[in-house]
């Protein structure tokens, strides 16, 4: 616990304060700028800026934003020269230690501490990845295990290569572009072992990182066994039934020395847990409602902490909302919450978002189905009302869906939930 | 050839309490330890409790050991400053049946002398911990929880800071006795000694045999555990242990509270034909899960954020009930070995009492002058997670590496790591940093700190990344460079 | 000479298998699609597959050892191990700054090998 009102802070006050400079925090501190907030700061832990964007030296951003396809680099560059240009002031190396229901901040640098108070918060602290513990791999426990994430940062970051026969464990789009890097660096990569019947990265990268490299997609299997006394020395890959357990007899072992974990993300919301917002335990983020806004009045969150977008296209278009939203709350210009409706993942849907809608007018969702789906309905009830019904051309739960609806004053005053469904038809 | 007075083989809890005694004296001493680090093998890899005494039979060596180590651990903690908290224990009865077993672990405590010890009803269980069911449970106040490798560490370093040779990465490979010393051949070279006491927990045996023909036989036998995130501390004040089950002399699946906050379930009794087999097992680790469960209904699956093994050198096979009392003997057959065997549980509690022990064992062999200046070395108990804003901002104020966290989920400063990596052993592994200032020790398992702590390795500490090791000699982290610099 | 080549197209998540015979320079496209874009896609990919190079360059005095690189236009496939070979063994001078031409030419592909990043001197 760290106490308040010690002398020897460094106090600041604000208007927006961002905490994590990654994608979603750039466009929410350029988009609260823009949208009339006074001083915007960013709280980033390391010493650059873009989160993950720098190790991402592939291309693919800005494709569906701006319509051309720039690497990771290019796009956080973008981004950190517009912020500058509207005198977002920036904080490098510094830890958020402590977030206070009354937006004030207690964060960390070689400086000192600072205590900063704002009149509105924006939480972009982005996720970390599963690791091997998340899903209980047996085995041995030597070195050259790494999260793809991480080998990812030390083979672009810091010039250090992590092996030399890998395996990637996931077929998520981090496992697949990290596994044509490998090959691209003389690494010899032994094959990707998903669990699912299908890819779960997009087909693009398939392609381009698997197929064009005869690396070998094992679908339905996974990681049965890790065999190393001090470096690892091979994997027993296996494969599975419908219920995703073992089918003992199909064991294959596969020697190597790198064993990368593409198992998927954890949105990161130590300090939304700290200081009391509720979590979807499902999305693993805040519950929001329309304006993003949290359960814990202007503090508002976006990015991947709120949930694990497929693209930072999508992402930005969201943080860019919040900024918006969290400027206006800044400046006092809040919305009269008339009414409240929870929203509820009915049949065949994972989870939609906003969880709650206080206000009538156009809502954006997003939400994630189930299972995967050749043809698909969306539907939204309220109470037994159909109010909604789209036909979608086809629905994965490795593609996050988005449409809007118009949430009438009738609906918000019925106190009734809104219910999202998927169906065949 | 390099001489000394004692050698000491293997540097885990044993070893190193044992060092740290032989450092108080004007003696040349040196431990030869085949890890990267101390605390190596059985010594971190254990559940870190404080036992009472209550499950050693009376008149054993491990009954009297435990009982005079168990009382020296709070003088020890105050000088070392190592955490140790007196948690008490819970052993539950889920019957009447049960209650037979609490009533002689009470007798059998009583015997050893072992106060405090209470039976309570289910009910008052409930008030002390209000998540576990229970019929009835003996309370086992003088029990308590550490970090057993920090323990181990504090004996070492302070062995070392007081002149106590420690070579890492040092095997001995063979041993000769002339008439006055043996003569010790290691991978990093030959050394000679007046003394030799092998404390080389698992591989005991192999250290006997390179003099002798062994009388005796080690059993190996694995206890796999799993590590639950801090977020579930609350569901637990003291440690949980159902009724040990009859089988072989193994204390059971248990739930202990860690120092740092976490939970340990486990550990599990497998006797293993080799003693390097560290593995964890699918099977294992759902089965821990599930009789975690059967103690604490409410205790999610999800909570999991680690899981490890640890192997017990025991002296008796399962067939003999896997059951046998220390040997902590001067071998008969090769004057000035002492022998150290099968120090299992209590061992950690024991090895302070053992500790002194060797020490009288070996005043008749040599002259013991005790030294007139001795140094205690603190632990670094700096924990910035853990001051206050003041003593932080001042921190921050002389070295501003006190302001650069590193490791998100534990709050940990590179002063911190830069401190762990310059400890008197030179141990410089990424675990000797995480056992040092818990860096990587959190829910994201390294994944924010490794490439902080990796740049301070190669900035700080110049240690050439191709030689950055995880945790032993040979668990290289990397393979080389992406483009080769032009001095490679 | 004519080839047969099934392609998988990568426009949009459905993935068709897209089955194509090639007479040198002629297409046909026999079967497979939903769409048009997969045909276009098709065409290209089974007459002149390229593709979007990335990789790294070694900085000398940069406050980063690496700086992230990518080709000016997308590669011959063909072409792709062998630009690489040239990307590693090349060392520039930091500052180093986006944009910047780091190869010009490469494996005279008439594409350039352009900095994605800005690294300062340290």
């Amino acid at each position: 616990m760290v106490e308040q009102g010690s002398l020897k802070m460094i106090n600041l006050d604000v208007d927006v304060t961002v905490i994590g400079a990654g994608p979603a925090g750039l466009a929410a501190a350029i988009s609260a700028r823009e949208n009339g907030a006074g001083e915007v700061i960013v709280l980033d832990r390391n010493s650059w800026l873009g989160g993950i964007l720098p190790q991402c030296i592939h291309d693919g951003f800005g494709v569906e934003e701006i319509g051309t396809s720039m690497t990771g680099p290019e796009y956080a560059d973008m981004y950190i020269k517009n912020a500058e240009k509207l005198g977002v002031t920036f904080f490098y190396e510094t830890m958020v230690l402590q977030l206070f229901k009354n937006h004030e901040i207690i964060a960390v640098n070689k400086k000192g501490l600072h205590k900063i108070k704002a009149k509105s918060i924006v939480l972009a602290m982005g996720c970390r990845e599963k690791t091997r513990w998340d899903v209980l791999i047996p085995g041995e426990r030597p070195s050259g295990i790494y999260t793809a994430g991480v080998a990812q940062g030390f083979i672009n970051l810091y010039n250090i290569m992590v092996g030399k026969n890998v395996v990637i464990l996931g077929s998520g789009d981090v496992g697949l572009i990290v596994a044509r890097r490998l090959r691209f660096e003389g690494a010899n990569v032994k094959g990707v072992i998903e669990i699912l019947p299908y890819a779960s990265g997009l087909p693009r990268n398939v392609v381009q990182c698997l197929d064009d490299y005869n690396i070998p997609l094992y679908l339905n299997h996974t990681v049965a066994y890790i065999k190393g006394r001090e470096r690892l020395e091979s994997i027993t890959i296996a494969q599975v039934d419908e219920k995703m357990e073992i089918i003992y007899g199909t064991e294959k072992e596969i020697k190597c020395d790198t064993l990368l974990l593409s198992l998927g993300l954890i949105p990161e919301n130590e300090l939304s847990k700290q200081v009391g917002i509720e979590i979807d335990t499902i999305t693993g983020g805040p519950v929001v409602d329309q304006f993003f806004e949290t359960t814990v009045k202007g503090i508002f969150a976006c990015g991947n902490c709120l949930q694990v977008y497929d693209t930072v296209d999508i992402l930005s278009i969201g943080a860019k909302q919040v900024g918006k939203n969290a400027a206006k709350y800044a400046v006092g210009e809040t919305h009269e919450k008339i009414g409240f409706v929870k929203v509820t993942a009915g049949k065949g849907i994972r989870y939609v978002l906003p969880q709650q809608i206080n206000k009538s007018g156009k809502v954006h969702f997003y939400l994630r189905v189930e299972q995967p789906k050749k043809t698909a309905v969306l539907r939204v009830f309220s109470g037994d009302v159909e109010l909604l019904k789209k036909k979608l051309p086809w629905a994965n739960p490795a593609n996050m869906i988005e449409f809007d609806f118009n949430v009438s004053e009738k609906v918000l005053k019925s106190n009734k939930p809104l219910e999202v469904t998927i169906d065949d038809q | 050839m390099q001489n000394f007075h004692v050698a000491i083989v293997g540097a885990g809890v044993i070893g190193s309490s044992i060092a740290w005694e032989l450092s108080k004296y004007k003696l040349d001493v040196i431990v030869f330890e085949k890890g990267s680090d101390v605390s190596s093998g059985t010594s971190k890899a254990n559940s870190g409790v404080i036992h009472s005494g209550i499950n050693s039979p009376p008149s054993s060596l491990k009954a009297r050991f435990c009982m005079e180590g168990n009382k020296m651990l709070q003088s020890l903690a105050d000088s070392f400053g190592f955490s140790l908290k007196w948690t008490g224990k819970l052993v539950i009865a889920k019957n009447e049946d049960e209650v037979k077993e609490l009533n002689r672990l009470k007798k059998v405590g009583n015997y050893n002398k072992v106060p405090g010890l209470e039976i309570k009803d289910g009910k008052e269980i409930k008030i002390q911990e209000p998540n576990v069911t229970c019929y009835k449970a003996l309370w086992v106040p003088t029990a308590g929880i550490i970090s057993p490798y920090e323990f181990t560490i504090a004996f070492a370093e302070n062995a070392a800071v007081n002149n106590v040779n420690f070579l890492l990465e040092t095997e001995v490979k063979d041993i000769q006795k002339n008439e006055n010393n043996f003569l010790i051949e290691t991978n990093n070279g030959k050394y000679q000694s007046k003394l030799l006491i092998n404390a080389a927990g698992l591989n005991c045996r192999d250290i006997v045999s390179m003099l002798q023909t062994p009388d005796f036989e080690i059993y190996p036998c694995r206890g796999e555990y799993i590590v639950l995130d801090k977020t579930y501390s609350y569901l637990v004040n003291s440690m949980i242990y159902p009724v040990p089950p009859k089988e072989f002399g193994v204390l059971g699946v248990h739930i202990t509270p860690t120092v740092e906050g976490n939970i340990l379930l486990g550990p599990s009794a497998e006797f293993v034909d080799d003693s390097d087999d560290k593995r964890t097992t699918k099977k294992m680790m759902k089965n821990l899960l599930r009789k975690g469960k059967e103690i604490i209904p409410i205790l999610p699956d999800k909570a999991v954020i680690n899981a490890y093994s640890g192997v017990r050198c025991k002296l008796a096979s399962p067939d003999e009930g896997g059951w046998a009392d220390y040997r902590i003997e001067e071998s008969k057959q090769t004057p000035n070995l002492i022998n150290l065997l099968g120090i299992e549980s209590p061992g950690l509690t024991a090895a302070p009492a053992i500790a002194k022990e060797v020490v009288k064992m070996i005043s008749n062999s040599i002259d013991l002058k005790k030294k007139t200046v001795f140094k205690i070395l603190k632990a670094n108990k700096q924990r910035f997670s853990e001051m206050s804003s003041k003593k932080r901002s001042g921190l921050i104020k002389q070295d501003k590496r006190w302001g650069r966290v590193v490791c998100r989920c534990e709050h940990v400063t590179e002063a911190e790591v830069i401190n762990a990596l310059k400890n008197p052993l030179k141990a410089q592994t990424l675990s000797s940093v995480k056992y040092r200032c818990r860096a990587g020790m959190g829910r994201c398992q390294g994944g924010f700190c490794t490439q902080h702590i990796v740049r301070i390795m190669e900035e700080d500490l110049k240690i050439d990344v191709k030689e950055i090791k995880l945790k032993s000699p040979k668990s290289n982290l990397f393979y080389g460079r992406t483009r080769k610099l032009e001095n490679d | 000479m004519i080839n047969e080549k099934e392609i998988t197209c990568i426009i949009c998540p459905i993935s068709c298998k897209i089955s194509v015979r090639i007479d040198g320079k002629r297409l046909e496209v026999c079967k497979g699609n939903k769409c048009k874009k997969g045909i276009d896609y098709a065409r290209s990919e089974a007459l002149d597959p390229r593709r979007m190079l990335t990789s790294s360059v070694l900085v000398k005095n940069g406050e980063w050892p690496l700086v992230s690189v990518k080709g000016s236009e997308p590669i011959p496939k063909d072409k792709i191990f062998q630009v690489l070979k040239q990307i590693k063994q090349i060392k520039v001078d930091a500052p180093v700054k986006l944009g910047q031409n780091i190869i010009k030419n490469v494996s005279n592909t008439e594409i350039n090998i352009i900095a994605t990043k800005s690294v300062k001197r340290m």
